[in-house]
């Protein structure tokens, strides 16, 4: 079929990419923007807009909190279907179990709990019945924040990066899944057609013909940022692989699953079941602090990034406080355990075995909660340059083949030039329309938040109408102008998010940058406008080639047409 | 501030490292020397960028945890790979300022 293994390299390289690439493409981009998905929150509910706190005191601030949280309206919908007869009235449901959890740069804290129920499961296999709640608290204060109005950073945009909201039979996670399995393989076969791969971490020459400069950016990209790409869709795997894609615990070992706890239980001594004796919960605040003088021993102080209680108001309740993993690649741990009744300490974790720290290593890596704000850029910069060679993997796919296609009469690469059109401009213009939709639409709107997906999902759908409108040039072996001009809708809709949020909190640049410095919403800020300067750009030099006489040209040297060629 | 000050300096012997690195190729060479008779002294360098490139481990290390300074290292080395790419592609005189005449190869 192939002359060499190169070209069948190539052909692997090709179309994986392609099918999958626009799959990669959401990955990537909205993978840049979870970086900086609490300081998104911030931008886009602007009641939070102060300083992130430690996790405040249990025994006078959560305290009270947890007594008057409530089960969770929609959890009680979720679980009444799971459930025979009626659930009891959520007033009288008795909490379980508690958590809070909160990281560096949370200035609200994200707190939960399990509510017991009597019920029976529909499904006997259906253990650890419960109805959750869930809250978001003023640490400050204590005051329970209104939790209608979406996180538009954690609650949509990271979501979007790793399941696409797609949540039907988890259909999402598996799709972003085989598209991490693709990369992989399109990094390898990418290597492989590259014989040339250190000379050309430099090479990018932009004043060539398009299909030159953007295999050129394409490996540029790809090359410079290998070890980003290769960890993150490695990593992407390993993180959902026991709980999605390999799930052996929720299937062949699920009969031992109880067995397994009960084990578990017995070698750590935190009791599994309720004793049935009602006890009195002691100082959380004095376990923390011994929690902190332990860590402090071990020569690695830190806060609590998240405390955990079970069997709440039993003898045998427990209380588990972990240190927040904002100085290291590993997430929250450390953790000691406390009898709730005595605050006495019942165990203190061991530190790691290898693999662990490997493991943890791995999903810290991906998941990056560590304080380390240079590192957060890096990864954005990584996040965008993998975006940047998928795009310019579409280019060079249409480009190549465009004149062949119009001779033929085919409109192959009109499609992909939509489809690409689409999930470049147009994604970034769904993601800039909902912000824009967050500043316009009154903050007290009944469903506010579900307006804003609304706005994002038809923004960008009219985005791929649009593209497939004004893809008709691209048949007869012409630029699509749907590029140009979506480029000019982003430029505008990015600066008026700047403006609307400007008018409608009163926080313009000047006051965050040097006034009432903010940096969460003077970064958002700063990025609109970034990205309204580039798109501008773009725009115009795309006008200016429009008007130019296209002549096709040929390229120079053999070596440039083998290269060319490995992508056929 | 002192880590500050360790990652400025990663920063900079990354930037320096990999900047030396493009030199050693002929093509690249020519971008920034368009009118030098002779080529790159690759071997001086290599030399450079090896040494600059350890320096830029040694200070991510100084700055940071080892599992962070690991990371911030390889994510630098993009970030220098990719400025100096595009160094190369809009200006590339400015590289001559990392590269005295006495670089060159006297060929």
């Amino acid at each position: 079929m192939f002359n060499s293994f190169r070209m069948s390299m190539g052909w692997v390289h090709t179309w994986l990419g392609l099918v999958l690439g626009f799959v990669l493409m959401i990955c990537f981009f909205f993978g840049a923007l979870s970086v900086f998905d609490r300081e998104i929150d911030r931008w886009a509910i602007p009641d939070t807009r102060f300083e992130p706190q430690p996790m405040p005191s249990f025994d006078e601030v959560l305290k009270p909190v947890f007594d008057e949280l409530k089960p969770h309206p929609t959890d009680m919908a979720a679980t009444q279907q799971r459930v025979i007869g009626d659930l009891p009235d959520p007033d009288t449901m008795p909490l379980k179990s508690l958590y809070a959890y909160t990281t560096h740069r949370d200035p609200v804290l994200r707190i939960g709990g399990e509510f017991g129920i009597p019920n029976e499961p529909k499904d006997p296999a259906d253990d650890h019945l419960h109805v959750h709640g869930w809250a978001t608290v003023n640490p400050t204060t204590g005051e329970t924040l209104s939790d209608s109005a979406l996180k538009i950073g954690s609650d949509w945009f990271y979501p979007m990066h790793f399941n696409l909201h797609l949540r039907w039979n988890m259909l999402g996670y598996w799709i972003v899944g085989v598209a991490a399995l693709v990369l992989l393989a399109a990094l390898v076969t990418g290597v492989i057609i590259h014989r040339k791969l250190f000379r050309e971490f430099f090479t990018f020459r932009p004043w060539k013909h398009v299909l030159r400069s953007s295999l050129d950016l394409h490996n540029v990209t790809g090359v410079v940022a290998l070890p980003f790409h290769f960890f993150f869709a490695f990593t992407a795997l390993v993180i959902f692989a026991t709980n999605i894609y390999l799930p052996l615990s929720h299937t062949t070992l699920k009969p031992l699953h109880e067995q397994h706890e009960k084990l578990e239980a017995e070698r750590t001594g935190l009791p599994h079941e309720e004793s049935g004796e009602a006890a009195p919960l002691a100082s959380v605040d004095a376990m923390v602090a011994e929690a902190k003088r332990r860590w402090a021993e071990r020569d690695m102080p830190g806060e609590v990034g998240y405390l955990f209680m079970d069997h709440i108001g039993d003898e045998n309740s427990y209380v588990s406080i972990y240190r927040a993993g904002s100085d290291r690649v590993a997430l929250v741990g450390e953790g000691i355990h406390f009898k709730a009744s005595t605050g006495e300490v019942i165990r203190e974790e061991p530190p790691r075995s290898v693999v662990a720290s490997i493991d943890e290593f791995l999903t810290g890596l991906h998941l990056q909660h560590f304080e380390h704000w240079m590192l957060r850029w890096l990864y954005v910069f990584g996040g965008l340059l993998g975006a940047i060679c998928i795009a310019t993997g579409f280019i060079l796919f249409v480009e190549k083949r465009k004149a062949r296609h119009a001779k033929a009469g085919s409109q192959g690469s009109r499609i992909v030039d939509a489809m690409a059109v689409t999930t470049v401009t147009g994604m970034v213009i769904a993601a800039v329309s909902m912000l824009v939709a967050n500043r316009i639409l009154p903050a007290d709107l009944a469903g506010k938040g579900q307006w804003e997906q609304t706005v994002f999902w038809w923004a960008w759908g009219l985005a791929f109408l649009h593209a497939a409108w004004r893809s008709s040039p691209v048949a007869k072996a012409r630029v699509n102008p749907a590029w140009r001009e979506q480029s000019w809708v982003l430029a505008a809709l990015s600066l008026l998010a700047v403006v609307m949020n400007w008018v409608t909190t009163g926080d313009h640049l000047i006051k965050t940058l040097f006034t009432d410095t903010y940096w969460a919403v003077a970064g958002v800020d700063l990025s609109l406008i970034a990205t309204a300067l580039i798109a501008m750009l773009v725009a115009r030099k795309l006008g200016a080639k429009a008007t130019e006489t296209v002549k096709p040209k040929r390229g120079k040297s053999a070596q440039h047409n083998k290269q060319v060629n490995a992508y056929d | 501030m002192i880590e500050a000050g360790w990652l400025i300096a990663a920063v900079v012997s990354t930037m320096l490292s990999m900047g030396w690195f493009a030199l050693c190729y002929q093509s690249h060479w020519k971008q920034v020397f368009p009118g030098h008779a002779g080529g790159p002294n690759t071997f001086l360098l290599k030399l450079l960028g090896r040494g600059f490139l350890l320096l830029s481990a040694v200070c991510c290390l100084a700055a940071d945890h080892p599992s962070m300074a690991a990371l911030v290292w390889i994510m630098l080395l993009a970030v220098a790979a990719m400025t100096v790419a595009m160094l190369l592609s809009r200006r590339p005189q400015w590289l001559r300022l990392i590269c005295p005449s006495f670089f060159a190869d006297k060929g």
